[in-house]
């Protein structure tokens, strides 16, 4: 299966998506990123990187109702699913571990 | 902070957007860009909001969100098509009898108009290949005399060479100077008719290539002679001829300088030998040179790329005043000279060696438009009548997911298809018809219509753009009718493509009726001019012509002794000129009823005592030639339409007038009865005769009915005793005379051919349709028969629409073919009054041959059995 490995940017849209919960769609976690993190990021990105998580089976998607706010159009929300939680705590394992695998004289900072 | 709920993203960019994104895709995108776009107007302005949504829409163009429509529903095209084609097929084989005619008549139209469209388009091409063509000028003359102008199309042979020396603007010119000459070689003579001198410079201006010799110095010294290829062939077979002599006119001094190309048919030069003018201006008459009055040069001029030719023109007037010192301008005439540009030269009035008419070029020209109109119609008109059969196809096709643009590509196909099929057919037509046109035309008009390819890409236009109109009549109407009301029956060709094929028909007609009135017209013409008295007789007239032989017209009476003692010889005499032959005209004066000398130029034949006896010329006034005076070889006789020139009112006033023409002076003694010494075409010109052999060439014998064969060898051996030096070169005079009117006769003949042609498909496409409405109406007759309709009811009720439209088509046709003959006419002098029944004749023709075409199905029709018209619901 080609690439179940989470770049950088999807796991900060897959985090987002499970902030948001039940209203994560494209804009709402382009504008969560960008609040959080102070990044700019372009709408077309985030869609690319929701459609590539739900590609690789993260993400689940359903179309939610029409609002006038959107010009009548449809949103699509996303929600997590469970090969995406695992995907997550994987990464976030994995990070443990480097950190954890950093020796104590880096953080105590000796002169070199 | 302004924010109005009416500002929209940018129209342009959603629409790309909705164009390029994937459908599935579209709602959430264009969902957030519009709830981003409307973000963005709370703080920042309009445009920049919209710049930022134009680039959002374009960030999404990336290969995941661009929609796959090819893949989404794989359709087999090559099965789509083979069912078009099979379906297609299985309709013409169906309805073979309106496939068959749909195609031939297309077919037989185009092949028609192919052929007059070469035709006109070599009629068009007389001497255009000259790559100089655009700049060479002929030079003509107007001579004016208080009686009348004369326009000629030769000028004398100062004229251009001075206008060479003088204008910058002339690069270069060339004179001609025809002649027949007795040529020799070795034993042989022949009398070469068609030989010019022309100016050293003949192969620069023009593009005639020399097989041997050098087109610079080929024409330069005197007595150098130029054979065509063929010339060079009948003198020398196949030998040599480079360097050869030949005895031209007793004198063997001239040498052949060089062989050149055949001259092609659409040139107006028709030369077979030239000789190098120099022989003429350096050796034999120097003094022609400075004559300014001797017209008989035809005299072109080639004008550098700037010169404007009016400018050219305008400056001739003072040319001539320079050098002649009003020499020329004595008297009453008065010479006017004119460019006339090369291209003009073959339609010129002012006459060439071969002239066509532009007139002929123009009625063929409509003539071939009608008839590919009258094809195109049909193809149009049957394609849209039997489309409504089609109605359930279409329905059915719907039914099972057709969309509309496929319904319009498959009848424009089908249609295209059957047109270029046409085309198809017309070319090998035309191919196998182009013997029997070029005999038609009287010249090689196309060896093959392989030739020329330059008629190829506007008829395949012609054929497609005649398919798709065809066709898309059909194919916007029936894909737009809805397949629950085809399939359900309530289905009905509609009123508008009644009243448009109605319209087509009205035309149709309309143009056969002026092609019949036109066709009807120029034969009453041909016939009335061959019927038209001519005012001397010319059957069983033996013309023996001799040139002006000088040692014949020495012993001009012993020879007309020995003519006259064969028995079959009821009568001879001599004369300069006959009846249609060429004459010369003489500078005369004449006294006029005020007692002046006025002159003019007038045509002049001299006779014998005989002459006016033999051709029974009737004497309006005085008396004819007679050997009792003496003083008659100083005398004058004058047609009619002299006297009338004068200003005398009868005839008998202009005799014992004075005259002085050509060095003699004396009375004129009689007035000739006016005869038709040139062609029919022609107005009679005032006409002089003078008595004497100076210029005699020709002797006209009346000879016996019996045996004429054996009278024309008898005579040829006696002439071979009397002048072995000259061959003996002879014609009947009815046949020449009747020469003149080829020209017309062909015209005619075209004419009739064509329109017959045209009236022809004009039927069949009647044919067709007539057929077609009456199948639809199939079930109504039978209805009708049954309860009580009469045969010929059901007849009147079939034939009365296409008897109205003939009728309409009458009323149309009638005013324009009036205007038009009456143009046509204008051209002869001699014409017919329009004959008023022509038109009721037309009428009455085409409403007969309509009739004859609908009876042929409409009887069919009505005697046909109910039951078996009914039965079949």
């Amino acid at each position: 299966m080609k690439g179940t490995h989470l770049g950088e940017f999807e796991e900060l849209v897959l985090l987002t998506v499970g902030i948001l919960y039940d209203d994560a769609y494209g804009l709402g976690i382009t504008d969560e990123i960008e609040q959080r993190t102070g990044r700019t990021v372009t709408v077309s990105s985030v869609h690319k990187a929701l459609m590539r998580l739900e590609q690789k089976g993260f993400l689940h998607s359903y179309m939610g109702g029409a609002t006038e706010e959107r010009g009548g159009r449809k949103k699509r929300l996303f929600t997590i699913t469970n090969s995406g939680k695992e995907a997550l705590r994987e990464a976030r394992a994995l990070r443990n571990e480097l950190w954890q695998a950093i020796p104590k004289v880096v953080w105590d900072g000796g002169n070199i | 902070m302004h924010q109005s709920p009416n500002h929209k993203p940018p129209h342009l960019a959603t629409r790309f957007l909705r164009w390029y994104c994937h459908p599935d895709l579209l709602d959430e995108v264009e969902g957030d860009l519009y709830e981003l776009f409307q973000r963005r107007l709370e703080t920042q302005s309009l445009w920049k909001a919209k710049a930022f949504y134009w680039f959002n829409v374009l960030m999404f163009l990336h290969p995941d969100y661009i929609q796959r429509r090819k893949n989404c529903y794989p359709i087999n095209h090559t099965a789509m098509f083979r069912n078009y084609f099979k379906v297609a097929t299985r309709n013409i084989l169906k309805h073979k009898f309106y496939a068959v005619i749909n195609v031939l008549g297309l077919a037989i139209g185009m092949s028609c108009c192919l052929l007059i469209y070469l035709y006109v388009q070599h009629e068009l091409s007389y001497d255009s290949f000259h790559t100089k063509a655009d700049r060479i000028y002929r030079v003509v003359t107007d001579i004016k005399t208080p009686t009348e102008t004369i326009n000629i199309g030769v000028t004398s042979a100062p004229m251009a060479a001075y206008m060479k020396q003088d204008f910058p603007e002339v690069e270069d010119m060339v004179r001609l100077d025809g002649a027949g000459f007795l040529i020799q070689k070795g034993e042989k003579t022949f009398q070469e008719d068609k030989a010019m001198m022309a100016d050293s410079t003949f192969f620069k201006m023009f593009n005639f290539d020399l097989l041997q010799g050098n087109p610079q110095t080929a024409l330069k010294a005197p007595f150098s002679i130029v054979l065509t290829e063929d010339a060079a062939k009948q003198y020398f077979g196949e030998e040599d001829p480079m360097g050869q002599r030949l005895d031209i006119e007793g004198d063997d001094d001239y040498t052949v300088t060089g062989v050149m190309e055949n001259i092609p048919e659409n040139s107006n030069f028709t030369f077979n030998v030239l000789l190098s003018l120099s022989t003429r201006l350096e050796k034999l008459t120097p003094d022609r040179n400075e004559q300014w009055g001797n017209f008989g040069y035809e005299s072109y001029v080639l004008l550098s790329e700037q010169a404007d030719p009016l400018s050219v023109e305008n400056k001739l007037p003072d040319l001539l005043a320079k050098y002649t010192d009003n020499e020329v301008e004595d008297g009453d005439m008065k010479f006017h000279l004119f460019l006339e540009p090369l291209s003009n030269v073959y339609f010129s009035e002012r006459g060439a060696p071969k002239t066509g008419s532009l007139t002929n070029i123009k009625i063929f020209s409509i003539i071939g438009a009608f008839i590919l109109l009258i094809a195109c119609i049909n193809f149009m008109n049957l394609a849209t009548a039997r489309a409504t059969e089609r109605a359930k196809e279409v329905g059915i096709r719907k039914v099972v997911g057709a969309v509309r643009r496929q319904l319009i590509g498959q009848f424009l196909c089908e249609s295209l298809l059957l047109s270029l099929l046409a085309f198809i057919i017309a070319l090998l037509f035309s191919q196998l018809l182009v013997p029997a046109f070029n005999q038609l035309a009287g010249k090689v008009v196309t060896t093959s219509i392989l030739q020329h390819t330059y008629y190829l890409p506007l008829f395949l236009a012609i054929a497609s753009g005649v398919g798709l109109l065809a066709g898309l009549y059909p194919a916007l109407v029936l894909s737009r009718f809805k397949s629950v009301s085809i399939l359900k029956g309530r289905f009905s060709s509609s009123q508008r493509g009644v009243l448009l094929r109605k319209a087509l028909v009205t035309t149709q007609f309309a143009i056969s009726i002026i092609l019949i009135a036109g066709t009807a017209v120029v034969y009453t013409q041909l016939n009335y001019m061959r019927n038209q008295t001519l005012g001397f007789k010319k059957d069983q007239m033996l013309v023996i012509d001799f040139q002006r032989d000088d040692t014949i017209q020495e012993k001009i009476e012993t020879f007309k002794q020995q003519l006259g003692t064969y028995p079959s010889v009821q009568s001879l005499s001599f004369s300069s000129s006959v009846p249609g032959q060429t004459n010369s005209g003489a500078f005369s004066e004449i006294e006029n009823p005020a007692g002046d000398m006025q002159a003019s130029n007038v045509n002049l034949f001299y006779v014998d005592h005989d002459f006016l006896s033999q051709y029974e010329m009737k004497l309006v006034a005085g008396r004819a030639f007679s050997r009792n005076f003496v003083t008659d070889t100083s005398a004058l006789i004058v047609n009619e339409a002299l006297a009338k020139s004068y200003g005398y009112a009868a005839p008998e006033d202009i005799i014992g007038k004075r005259f002085s023409q050509f060095g003699v002076e004396g009375e004129i003694i009689g007035v000739v009865k006016d005869y038709h010494f040139k062609s029919l075409q022609q107005e009679i010109e005032p006409l002089t005769i003078q008595l004497g052999p100076t210029f005699a060439r020709f002797f006209s014998l009346s000879i016996s009915v019996d045996n004429i064969p054996a009278t024309i060898a008898a005579l040829e051996a006696q002439w071979q005793t009397l002048a072995p030096q000259r061959p003996f070169n002879c014609f009947f005079l009815d046949e020449a005379f009747d020469q003149n009117y080829r020209a017309e006769e062909r015209f005619g003949r075209l004419f009739i051919y064509f329109g017959g042609v045209a009236i022809f498909i004009a039927c069949i496409g009647l044919l067709g349709l007539i057929s077609y409405t009456i199948m639809q109406r199939t079930k109504e007759i039978g209805v009708r028969k049954v309860l009580g309709a009469t045969e010929s009811s059901i007849v009147w009720l079939l034939s009365k629409d296409f008897l109205m439209l003939v009728l309409i088509a009458f009323v149309i046709a009638t005013p324009i073919a009036w205007y038009a003959l009456q143009q046509w006419l204008e051209n002869f002098a001699y014409r017919v009054p329009m004959p008023w029944w022509i038109f009721a004749l037309a009428g009455l023709l085409a409403t007969f041959i309509a009739m004859l075409t609908v009876s042929f199905q409409s009887i069919k029709a009505a005697l046909a059995n109910p039951v078996d018209s009914l039965r079949n619901e």
